[in-house]
């Protein structure tokens, strides 16, 4: 009894522990776009400073690419929405994580006390 | 005190760490603002060096070559450069702009630091407070805290008192059972008067008790006055005086089961206790002063349903309601005055318990369960009802015998029992049943009551003008509809 409970224990905690990565891992993973959300704000925003007598690169690899500034302007543009939807969907995807980690620490309680029960009565037996 | 001890300890831990976190995002804060004035501060040089790099068309530098060495070279362009925007883009521009990028960027350097210095103050104020929490549970110096064990808080704090359920065998309320009793005394000392002899030694209250018969007496009549109309049907069977009715009763009853009235005025004594009788005996003595018809009417037709509805519900109180009701309707046919006060109690559900209250020694016990009785007689009921008419009055006798019992300890309670009877005896010619114990004449009045099995406390006082009516089935009255002929008359004549 006591030893089902307990297999049935760890394959939850290993799932939870999984999921925990998981959450971590979007969480690092929206942090990071955050960042790049930033960056290419003041990029924009700094594009907005020159004028068309500026030329714009765009680093490709290790050459540097000529790019026309509105072309440029817009891809950034394009680049920051991408970024939103991104951070949009990580969101959601952290919600649902989070609930489901939640079920998945009620279960663990519950089979935690399950356990000591099981563990209890064994020992009241022995 | 061990425990509060431990709970101290980890009171205290928890401080601590919490103390700790917030130093942690403190100083993690510092560090960032500290990152972040570097590069102001890089910003700021770069600044100075764009703003006078354009000043001449070449410098002759020492440019770096590899990390060992340096080569003699010559800056020229000055007024060109590239810049890093960001992400990877790159942008050709003039030193002024250049300038301007850098400025953009310093404004967000600024907020950066502004927010992040915020956001340090914010927690070094938390980490003070953690910090006198500390010093205050673990030195009890100028510091006191106030603490209040609110314990398990069992009456979770809610508004006003929680609400409890009354329980089924729980005491009626006192009040109402009070004003019962009153009523009862009243009756019983009314009853004393007339009778020329006060068992009970409520004497002081009689005085009150006369002004209160005669507040009642007047609103009966205006109840009579206003029901008049209504009960002109009912007069026909019931016109006769509350004397002849009784007579009526006793004459009846016998007929139909063998068994008399009788046994009714013998239970007269217990009825005192249960008041519920008293309306309908007020009004039956008004009859018999004064307009003797007017209450039937109402009586029949509570009986009439529920006999049609064949349900059982009540049935012993009601039985035995009316019995008593007999009784006192005996008993204040001969003499005048009493009080309807319980009409008015009756506005609830409720109040019918409070009705079915047994006065034993004094007290007031709720009536065990009104339902029980019932169900006996629920069984007996349905066995009854058309086939063994014999079996069915057994099993009342018991269930008679059982109130009968109750009867007599409120009527000991009450001192007022046989004595009583006896003076009303006369008037009613079952007066030689009450020789006999309790039991026997319960028997007796089981059958003649089980038709009425379902008459409510106020429909007490028909109880006569059924049993005349069953004596006489057929004739029925035009009041007594069809439902009337019910089980229980079928048995009664299968019975015969």
């Amino acid at each position: 009894m006591a030893e089902a409970i307990q297999k049935k224990l760890k394959a939850e905690v290993e799932k939870y522990s999984q999921m925990q990565k998981d959450v971590s891992k979007s969480m690092a993973s929206r942090q990071k776009l955050e960042t790049q959300l930033t960056e290419n704000n003041i990029v924009k925003e700094e594009m907005d400073l020159l004028d068309s007598t500026n030329t714009v690169y765009k680093l490709i690899g290790p050459v540097l690419v000529k790019q026309d500034l509105d072309e440029a302007k817009a891809t950034v543009a394009k680049r920051l929405e991408y970024i939103n939807g991104e951070i949009q969907r990580y969101e959601t995807l952290l919600k649902d994580m989070e609930k489901k980690s939640d079920q998945h620490r009620e279960v663990l309680s519950s089979l935690q006390q399950e356990f000591q029960k099981a563990q209890g009565l064994a020992v009241g037996k022995v | 005190m061990a425990e509060k001890g431990k709970m101290d300890l980890e009171h205290l831990g928890g401080v601590v760490r919490l103390r700790e976190e917030h130093e942690k995002v403190v100083k993690d804060c510092e560090s960032r603002i500290q990152h972040w004035k570097k590069v102001s501060g890089d910003y700021e040089a770069l600044k100075d060096r764009l703003e006078t790099l354009p000043d001449q068309l070449s410098y002759d530098i020492m440019v770096p070559f590899g990390p060992l060495a340096f080569m003699p070279g010559k800056l020229v362009h000055t007024n060109e450069v590239t810049v890093l925007l960001g992400d990877n883009w790159f942008s050709k521009c003039s030193a002024k702009q250049a300038q301007k990028i850098v400025d953009h960027r310093m404004s967000y350097v600024t907020s950066e630091i502004d927010d992040l210095s915020k956001t340090m103050k914010n927690f070094e104020a938390r980490v003070g407070l953690a910090k006198d929490l500390e010093t205050m549970s673990t030195t009890k110096g100028e510091y006191v805290e106030i603490r209040e064990d609110t314990g398990n808080s069992d009456t979770a704090a809610t508004k006003g008192k929680q609400r409890v359920a009354h329980k089924p065998n729980s005491k009626p309320k006192l009040d109402a059972v009070l004003d019962l009793e009153e009523e009862d005394e009243e009756n019983e000392e009314n009853e004393e008067n007339r009778n020329g002899g006060s068992i009970k030694g409520i004497m002081s209250k009689e005085e009150l008790w006369a002004r209160l018969d005669e507040l009642e007496k007047l609103e009966e009549l205006q109840d009579e006055r206003d029901r008049l109309p209504d009960n002109a049907d009912i007069n026909g069977e019931d016109t006769s005086s509350s004397s002849s009715e009784e007579e009526k009763e006793g004459d009846a009853a016998p007929p139909v089961n063998g068994l008399s009235l009788k046994p009714s005025w013998s239970s007269v004594p217990h009825s005192k206790a249960p008041p519920s009788g008293d309306i309908k005996e007020d009004d039956e003595e008004e009859e018999g002063s004064c307009l003797p018809t007017i209450y039937f009417s109402h009586t029949v037709e509570p009986k009439k349903v529920r006999i049609n509805t064949g349900k059982n519900t009540t049935l012993k109180f009601s039985e035995r309601k009316e019995q008593k009701e007999h009784s006192k309707r005996k008993k204040k046919n001969g003499h005048n005055g009493h009080s309807h006060h319980e009409l008015h109690k009756i506005t609830t559900p409720a109040d019918i318990y409070r009705l079915f209250v047994d006065v034993k020694n004094g007290e007031p016990i709720p009536r065990k369960s009104i339902l029980k009785s019932r169900s006996r007689e629920n069984s007996v009921c349905s066995d009854t009802s058309e086939s063994s008419a014999a079996d069915f009055e057994e099993r009342r006798m018991i269930g008679r015998s059982f109130s009968h019992d109750e009867a007599t300890h409120s009527d000991t309670s009450d001192g007022i029992t046989e004595e009583d009877s006896p003076t009303t005896v006369p008037l009613h010619p079952a007066s030689r049943f009450e020789a006999f114990s309790g039991t026997v004449v319960e028997k007796d009045p089981m059958p003649s009551a089980v038709p009425h099995l379902t008459i409510a406390p106020p429909a007490l006082p028909t109880i006569l003008e059924r049993k005349q009516e069953e004596v006489t089935p057929d004739v029925a009255p035009p009041q007594q509809p069809p439902k009337r002929v019910s089980k229980f008359k079928a048995a009664r004549l299968q019975h015969k």
